[in-house]
């Protein structure tokens, strides 16, 4: 009998619990379909060149979706919320023909069930169908080739589903459960025949409430502008950042709250357009709205803040990465060797005098043969165990570059720094490395000679620095060239060793100036001087590059091969038989075209399933929202009805309305991740230039789509109840 | 109710005696003096259900109201005043007959055209005050203005005017939860009267008020109907409120049963003419009335 009640109440109520199913069967699909990853990543022929990404992902993916479910619970809790305030009669009903509270809650529970288990078998279902095409778009984030695509189910996704809606399911019912409990059954019996108590405050405080919030937000985005984000994590940046966030979010509470108010006053002041049609009807619904409705749009408009920023920024670094690949890597193979700083020799021989086998260290008086020096590295493993090796027998032509620190033997502050510099053109430091010790850490130095071989080898013309000459190297992007470019472009001289140097030329060649394989760009500052002059600066070596090109009859996937088979490494020693430098990165063109794929398709995935899981919510609680304040001015629709205005006219106010209550959240977040943007984008510029578009667009359509197809659902879900309660004849 | 009409057939037969009270029982035929109609009813009929199981609500009801003229419907809960009103009024289709308001047929009128008509000709009273929650009184009063999109100046002025006329100018900034439900009848009067329509509709818009405020409401609608010379067709089922009419129709199981002019009799005079045709309509009807 109760389930009979039950699932009649669910039939009849179906538009309220339309909504409700609808977007618990979308957070079941992306839930299912996302958690599939591992199994994805696999068909993809991900795991076969990345191992260890499919996990990775498939870890965070779970992490996530625990959190993401608790937004959901959320969200259902609030959508049930207004299912309940509408149903309060009923359930006093039931109670005054002699129903048990036990069995009302019962009837309740058996809807929630009915509704969860429907969403449940939908959301899996429509998540199965979405997770193999999926695989599709995991194959082209990833840039790999589908090997062998069959079907699948993943039974681990579908526990993790089906636990996160059990939870969601059990928290709405306690909220539920709570409502009859609490209620008495005269407040029940009443609630829909109380007179709607209109909570108007005067439009005065509104619009002032109003201006205040806006105010706030602006001082918010000025403070935001010109302090930064707090990079250093200094106590002070910290709460500056603070005191900034705790600003935009109560102006960004304020704002709603008058908002309604503002619009009233602006109307109500223009007398012609007040007075005419149903703009004022329009007005007054939205102002009643405005104690129910104005936190939650306030709430929602900084989700969607939070949802656009995390994804344009996670997509834009994903997209600088793809851009710089190109230039990141210019041979087939690099290696690196980073010396031992005299600074630190000592503190390092201190701690190895306790060793068993005690090593002795020592600062480099000059570069070693880096060719020479990984003889000394033997195979562990495979065919080639034990064998030493041997780069040679790979390497066609290859190239060695030393680099130099700018801080001579026996001095303590380097001849070259940034913050120098920058004082010198008159430029702030770079965000990102003001305040920190890197500003005053001095630039490296690299002779004419090496820089023309690097250029000779590379195939590019030839810079002649005679014997005053310089110029500098960097491939970080626009925030730190901005200041080298200042420097040449000016013809800023430098004085080093008792010689005025000039700049060869005007500008950074960033295309000629990246010595090892990278995602991004590596080299922070290289300032390249006569060899005449090096000579009598008694600089210490501070790192050897090794570019390798493979030999002709060596293939990519050999010469791969070999460098990447795991190796022992040799100690790199002097004739002393001291060890004077360390292993630094090796990569192979390849690897960093594959971690920059995987990196890209695994921030892009993440960016999608969390924007996605977020807007989907947003719009629910707008759509919910909209449709109870429908219903509830249902009586007032049908007065204007009587009163001799069209459908048309009506279903016009409902979509001002509902426009006003989707577009303003939705422009707020914009306008908050614009400014966040702008200061997020100067610290991107880092590594490298940032754009926005390709796979960015391609999301924001995405999301476009759905938070605009959850409006056009609303609306056309309110004009047909409008025209319900219109009817006339 | 089924297709049997013994309560109606019966009725005409028993009419013998206050016919003697009435001054004419010819409903087809306009209303005497030469006024013209403002609203003709030619036997409209409304039929609800299936063909098993068949309610006529109307019966071939006629009668027409003249301008200025203020005229009740009386009848039991059930007899189909409301329905008739509705069907008048245009917001229930009549199953056959014609409905003649200033001389135009409503009942063969498309949607747009009827909103536009409802709108223009018609105003509309209603039991609850059926007052727009979220307004208030003036923005509630103009709403059927601004609709016509009428000047807002213009709307202003008249909202004013009518209000002044009502009595109810000191309540025009209220919102309708913060007034009484008099003082909300009466705004829902003014809302009625300020589009100056031909013919005002009304239900039983004593029906939720007590005594005084009833009297106050129908002060009002006399005054209405005297010094704006306003025609109202008033459903109720309160032989008070209806000697505040000149002409009283009686409806029940669907057909118009009697009728009483008042005339030159005192208010006094037609309030017991009346509770006599009510109490020889007797039956199940007397206790409703």
């Amino acid at each position: 009998m109760l389930c009979k009640i039950a699932w009649g109440n669910v039939r009849r109520a179906g538009r309220d619990y339309l909504v409700y199913l609808l977007t618990l069967t979308l957070a079941v699909t992306v839930f299912y379909a996302f958690n599939t990853i591992s199994i994805q990543v696999d068909l993809a022929g991900v795991a076969a060149e990345n191992a260890g990404v499919g996990d990775l992902l498939g870890g965070i993916i779970s992490g996530l979706t625990v959190f993401l479910a608790f937004v959901m619970g959320f969200l259902m809790v609030y959508a049930n919320n207004f299912i309940m305030k509408r149903r309060k009669k009923e359930f006093g009903l039931y109670q005054v023909l002699g129903m048990s509270r036990g069995q009302v809650a019962r009837i309740m529970a058996l809807e929630t069930l009915i509704v969860s288990g429907g969403a449940l078998v939908l959301g899996v279902l429509l998540g199965i169908a979405l997770s193999q095409l999926m695989v599709f778009f995991t194959a082209s984030l990833f840039k790999t080739q589908i090997a062998d695509f069959h079907f699948f189910f993943s039974v681990g996704a579908f526990m993790t589903t089906v636990g996160c809606l059990v939870a969601i399911f059990l928290v709405t019912l306690v909220f539920n459960l709570r409502v009859v409990a609490r209620a008495r059954v005269i407040d029940l019996m009443s609630a829909g025949r109380q007179n709607e108590v209109v909570h108007t405050r005067n439009p005065w405080v509104s619009a002032a409430v109003f201006a205040v919030g806006l105010a706030m937000i602006v001082v918010a985005y000025v403070r935001l502008l010109s302090d930064g984000l707090p990079y250093d994590g200094s106590p002070e940046g910290m709460t500056a950042f603070l005191i900034t966030t705790a600003t935009v979010v109560v102006g960004t509470i304020l704002f709603f709250f008058g908002l309604s108010g503002f619009l009233l006053k602006a109307l109500q002041s223009a007398h012609g357009l007040y007075w005419r049609g149903l703009n004022m009807v329009t007005l007054r619904q939205l102002a009643a709205k405005v104690n129910t409705v104005s936190f939650s749009m306030a709430m929602i408009s900084m989700i969607l803040f939070l949802a656009i920023t995390a994804v344009t920024t996670g997509m834009s670094l994903a997209s600088v990465m793809n851009e710089s690949v190109e230039r990141g890597t210019p041979v087939d193979y690099t290696a690196t060797l980073i010396y031992f700083s005299p600074q630190s020799v000592d503190e390092m021989n201190a701690d190895a005098a306790s060793w068993d086998e005690p090593v002795r260290y020592a600062a480099a008086d000059g570069p070693v043969d880096v060719m020479k020096a990984f003889e000394a590295d033997t195979f562990m493993e495979g065919e080639r165990e034990g064998e030493h090796f041997d780069l040679a027998s790979i390497a066609g032509d290859y190239l060695q570059v030393d680099c130099y620190e700018s801080t001579p033997r026996g001095a303590t502050k380097p001849l070259i720094a940034l913050d120098e510099l920058c004082r010198r053109v008159d430029l702030p430091l770079p965000k990102g490395v003001d305040d920190s010790s890197a500003a005053s850490m001095g630039l490296l130095v690299m002779s004419a000679s090496s820089y023309n071989a690097y250029l000779a080898f590379r195939g590019m013309p030839q810079v002649d620095f005679g014997s005053d000459g310089y110029t500098v190297l960097s491939d970080m992007g626009e925030a730190v060239n901005k200041v080298y470019n200042a420097v040449l472009g000016e013809g800023l001289e430098l004085e080093l060793g008792g010689c005025t140097l000039r700049p060869v030329q005007d500008r950074v060649n960033e295309d000629a100036s990246t010595f090892a394989n990278s995602m991004m760009g590596m080299n922070s500052g290289i300032v390249v001087i006569p060899d005449d002059l090096l000579a009598t600066l008694d600089l210490p070596p501070y790192n050897s590059y090794l570019l390798v090109d493979y030999a002709d009859g060596v293939s990519v996937a050999e010469g791969d091969d070999y460098v990447a088979e795991p190796r022992l490494y040799g100690d790199i020693t002097n004739a002393a038989g001291e060890v004077v430098a360390g292993h630094g990165v090796e990569a192979t063109r390849t690897s960093t075209y594959e971690s920059v794929d995987s990196m890209n398709g695994l921030i892009s995935y993440l960016a999608i399933y969390i924007g996605f899981v977020l807007v989907v919510a947003c719009a629910a609680i707008l759509t919910i929202q909209q449709l109870s304040g429908v219903a509830d001015a249902g009586r007032n629709y049908r007065i204007l009805a009587e009163l001799g205005t069209s459908k048309r006219e009506i279903s016009h106010s409902v979509l001002v309305q509902q426009s006003i209550f989707f577009v303003f959240p939705l422009a707020v977040g914009i306008a908050h991740s614009c400014v966040a943007l702008s200061v997020i984008i100067e610290l991107v510029t880092l590594f490298g230039g940032m754009s926005i578009g390709g796979t960015v667009g391609f999301t924001a359509l995405i999301f476009v789509v759905a938070y605009g197809g959850y409006f056009l659902v609303t609306y056309l879900m309110s004009r047909g109840m409008v025209a319900e309660f219109v009817r006339t004849r | 109710m089924p297709l049997s009409h013994t309560p109606a057939h019966a009725a005409p037969s028993q009419t013998s005696s206050p016919a003697r009270a009435t001054s004419g029982k010819l409903p087809q035929t306009p209303a005497s003096g030469g006024a013209v109609p403002v609203l003709e009813v030619r036997h409209i009929e409304k039929v609800y259900g299936s063909r098993q199981n068949v309610t006529r609500a109307l019966n071939d009801v006629s009668f027409a109201v003249n301008q200025g003229e203020f005229v009740g419907i009386m009848g039991a809960s059930g007899s189909g005043k409301s329905t008739l009103l509705n069907c008048v009024s245009t917001i229930d289709a009549v199953t056959s007959g014609e409905v003649l308001v200033g001389g135009v047929d409503v009942t063969r009128m498309k949607t747009a055209k009827l909103t536009r008509f409802r709108r223009e000709q018609l105003g509309f009273i209603f039991q609850d005050s059926n007052l727009l929650d979220t307004l208030t009184a003036r923005e509630n009063i103009a709403l059927p203005l601004t609709i016509s999109r009428v000047p807002a100046k213009e709307v202003l002025r008249r909202v004013d005017e009518v209000a002044g006329r009502l009595g109810i100018r000191e309540n025009l900034d209220k919102y309708p939860y913060q007034m009484s439900g008099g003082q909300q009848q009466r705004v829902a009067a003014a809302r009625a009267l300020v589009t100056d329509p031909t013919i005002i509709m009304a239900d039983e818009p004593t029906g939720a008020l007590d005594s005084k405020n009833a009297r106050l409401l129908l002060e009002s609608f006399e005054a209405m109907n005297e010094r704006l010379s306003a025609t109202v067709l008033m459903v109720t089922h309160d032989s008070f409120a209806a000697s505040y009419t000149h002409r009283v129709l009686f409806i029940r199981d669907g057909r118009i049963f009697t009728e009483l002019r008042r005339g030159a009799a005192s208010r006094q005079e037609f309030f017991e003419r009346i509770m006599q045709v009510v109490a020889m309509m007797g039956g199940e009807g007397s206790d409703a009335l």
